[in-house]
Order: C-alpha cells, then sequence, then structure tokens
C-alpha cells in the first residue's frame, strides 16, 4: 500500500534529517549508505521511536555501539550527562525533523518518546508486518575519528500512501527544541 | 327827427340784435348739432371699441373656461390616477410592512440561529479542550509500557540467570560422564543418568535461547505498539487543538 514514490520520499525525509540532525556539528561530514544487515550485537543500543500518522506509523530505530568514540563524541558538550541520555535526545531530534518534513504531507501526525531496547529486537521487526523496512550505515566524519551509527526505518501502512517529498529547501540547522 | 333817427337807428339795432341773435342761435345749433354728432360718433366709436374689448374678453373668457374646463377634466383623471396610485401604494405598503415582518421574523429567526451556532461553537471548543485530557490517558498506558518492559528486563535476567545455571549443568554432565567412564562397569548406570542429564540440559539451554527471543520479540511488540499509542494520543489531541482552535475562530466570526 506504499506506493514506490513514497517509500523513496520516506527515505529522503530519512537521509535529510539524519545528515541535519545526527552530526554533533555542522561542520562534520555526515554520509549515508544501504545496509544489508543491520547492526544486531549484544552490546549494541537500539533506540526506537515512532511516528503515527491515520495511514501509517513509522519506527526509526538509531543503532549505536556505546564505544568510546561513541561515548566521547556525542557527549563532548556536557561529558558528564549519561551517554544513553544524550543519545536519546539527539535519535528525538532527528526523529523529529522527519515529523516536520512528514507534516507537509500529512496534517495528522503524533510522535513518541524515545526508548532504548537492546539491537537482538530488530530481527523480530519484521513481525510487524512493515512495507519499508531499511537499514543504512551513517558515517560521521568528526576531528577524533569516524564514528558508525546504523539506523532502520520501517514503515507499516494501514491504508494506501503515496506522496512525494520535495527535501531540496534549504536546511533549517538552528536546532529548534523538540517538545515531547 | 332825431328821434326817429334814434328809432330807426334802434329799430336797426334790433334788427342786428336779432339777426345776432339768430345767428347765435343758429350757429349755437349747429353747433349743438355737431357737437351731437360728434357725440355720437364718438359715443359710437367708443361702444364699438368697448363691444371689441368685451368680444375679445368674451372669446378669451371663453378660452380661458375651455382651458379650465379642460384642465378640471385632466385634474379629474389625475384624481382617479392619483387615487390608484394612492391604491396601489396602499397595497405595495400593506406588501412592504408585511415583507418587513416577514424579514424581522427572519432575521430573529437568523439571529437566534447563529446565537445556537455561536452555543455550538463553544460546546465544541470546550469538548475539545475537554477530550485533550484524553492525552494523559495515553500517557498512562505509555507509562505501563514503562512497568511491562521493567518486567520483560526481570526475565531477560532471569533467563540469563537460567542459561548460566543450564551451562553449568552442562558441565557438571560432562564431567559426571567423565568420573562414570573412569568408573567402568560400575559406572554405566551414572553414565546414563549423566548422559540424561546433559541432554536434559540441551533442552533447558534451547528453551532458555527461544524464551529469550520470545522476551526480545516481546521487547519490540511492547515497545512499537506503546509508542503507536503515545504517538497516536499526540496525533489526536493535536487534531483536538486544531478543531478547538477552529471552532473558536468560527464563534469569534458569529460575534
Amino acid at each position: 500500500m506504499i506506493s514506490s514514490h513514497a517509500k523513496q520520499s520516506f527515505e529522503r525525509i530519512f537521509e535529510k534529517a539524519a545528515r541535519t540532525r545526527l552530526p554533533m556539528e555542522s561542520s562534520h561530514s555526515c554520509s549515508i549508505a544501504p545496509l544489508r544487515e543491520p547492526m544486531a550485537g549484544a552490546d549494541t543500543r537500539a533506540v526506537v521511536l515512532t511516528i503515527s500518522s491515520i495511514a501509517f506509523r513509522l519506527l526509526l530505530i538509531l543503532h549505536v555501539n556505546e564505544d568510546t568514540a561513541a561515548v566521547e563524541y556525542f557527549t563532548s558538550d556536557n561529558p558528564e550527562r549519561p551517554f544513553n541520555e544524550v543519545f536519546q535526545e539527539i535519535c528525538n531530534l532527528c526523529c523529529g525533523a522527519i515529523n516536520q518534513e512528514l507534516l507537509n504531507y500529512f496534517p495528522d501526525l503524533g510522535m513518541s518518546t524515545p526508548y532504548t531496547l537492546s539491537a537482538r529486537c530488530l530481527p523480530y521487526l519484521s513481525g510487524l508486518k512493515p512495507e519499508l523496512l531499511e537499514s543504512f550505515a551513517i558515517s560521521i566524519d568528526a576531528a577524533a575519528g569516524c564514528i558508525e551509527l546504523a539506523a532502520t526505518l520501517c514503515v507499516c501502512a494501514h491504508a494506501p500512501v503515496d506522496f512525494i517529498a520535495d527535501v531540496s529547501q534549504a536546511e533549517d540547522t538552528s536546532g529548534e527544541l523538540e517538545l515531547f | 327827427m332825431q328821434y326817429m333817427q334814434y328809432q330807426k337807428d334802434g329799430c336797426d339795432s334790433m334788427v342786428v340784435i336779432q339777426q345776432y341773435l339768430v345767428a347765435v342761435i343758429a350757429a349755437s345749433a349747429v353747433t349743438a348739432v355737431l357737437a351731437w354728432v360728434v357725440h355720437r360718433l364718438r359715443s359710437a366709436s367708443l361702444l364699438r371699441q368697448v363691444n371689441d374689448a368685451s368680444a375679445a374678453r368674451i372669446a378669451e373668457l371663453t378660452r380661458d373656461d375651455d382651458r379650465h374646463a379642460q384642465q378640471f377634466a385632466q385634474a379629474e383623471q389625475d384624481k382617479l390616477a392619483l387615487e390608484v396610485t394612492v391604491a396601489e401604494l396602499r397595497d405595495d405598503l400593506a406588501r412592504q410592512a408585511a415583507l418587513v415582518d416577514e424579514t424581522r421574523a427572519a432575521l430573529a429567526a437568523a439571529n437566534e440561529n447563529r446565537d445556537q451556532l455561536a452555543r455550538d461553537a463553544q460546546r465544541i471548543a470546550d469538548e475539545a479542550q475537554r477530550l485533550k485530557s484524553l492525552a494523559a490517558t495515553f500517557e498512562r498506558w505509555h507509562e505501563q509500557m514503562i512497568s511491562l518492559m521493567t518486567q520483560n528486563q526481570d526475565m531477560h535476567t532471569k533467563n540469563q540467570e537460567l542459561s548460566s545455571i543450564v551451562r553449568h549443568v552442562v558441565i557438571v554432565s560432562l564431567n559426571a560422564s567423565i568420573e562414570a567412564a573412569r568408573a567402568g562397569q560400575a559406572g554405566r548406570g551414572f553414565a546414563v543418568v549423566a548422559s540424561e542429564v546433559r541432554s536434559l540440559a540441551a533442552r533447558s539451554e534451547e528453551l532458555s535461547k527461544s524464551y529469550r527471543d520470545s522476551l526480545h520479540r516481546n521487547d519490540l511488540t511492547t515497545t512499537a505498539t506503546f509508542q503507536d499509542i503515545q504517538a497516536g494520543g499526540k496525533m489526536i489531541a493535536a487534531s483536538l487543538a486544531s478543531v478547538e482552535s477552529l471552532a473558536s475562530q468560527f464563534q469569534s466570526r458569529l460575534h
């Protein structure tokens, strides 16, 4: 029920949100590539967020290994804060950007708060019967090195979904506060 | 002689006087006749003038009379026309008055309708405002997810403990098999028991893995479901806020 245009649009919107919200500084480049198998190590965290509408629900899952490089990168602004809290906030900003973009095409949307699961849950996403299930490898080129993340986009439709997203508009990188 | 003369002279004088008198009388008569004739002529002239003037006046008056008669007839017609017009105007007035009454009644009904719509809009806004508290219900459900996930986490921990025990039992059963083999013939029965224990441990390990997988599946399903509920609640709250705003705008336009 999700048209190919809509699938491509979801992916474009996700990529735009990831590029603008995941790097801690706008000068850090962010490359995104399709991933055949998502990260599913025992220590891999998977932060899950849901955007619900009348016609579909979208799950954004961001996977990260809590290694030293990732912890230092994401907590560089405030090393005292717990990594999970900081990373959930970043994921929330990323999902908020997707939500904001989707509001241009779907007037009724709501977004959940983030929740962290083990990445071992991810193989069971197919149990939700998604029509779009894509994983992406995300590399952030920071000054200290490359930070590797992964993301999974899972969209379950309850009605036909067809739209074409135009994400060519100028980016707003001001980092507005997402309320949740 | 003289006297005679005097008499003759007197007679002459008398004749002269008589002649004079006759002449005077004749002259007077002629003058009178002339005067009378002149007077008659003058009178006749004046009479003609008066007659002419009278005739002209009569003609003029006749024309005036005709004109007045025509004007009177016209006035009568105008009066009749005016009476018709007045009657029509009276009818129009009656119709207009009836129309005004109808319009006034319609206006009153429209005002009442508008007030009713304003009250309805207010009720919708109030209801939307009230229903927005449903968000708290969705949040309550979401909090139950945290509780469920905490229980799941507890089951994960217990399952890991069980898995650890099972691994330990496997090691113990292997050791028992080794010891049974050392015991030779005397240990054959013990070897069977050790093998059975190892088999049970292997089945327990499989069961533990399956249980772990089920817990992970349960984690994902629970999270996805409750996040859908939470996000759906926010979607409904946002839609209700939109309804409330529209109802308020509609109400403000009515006043």
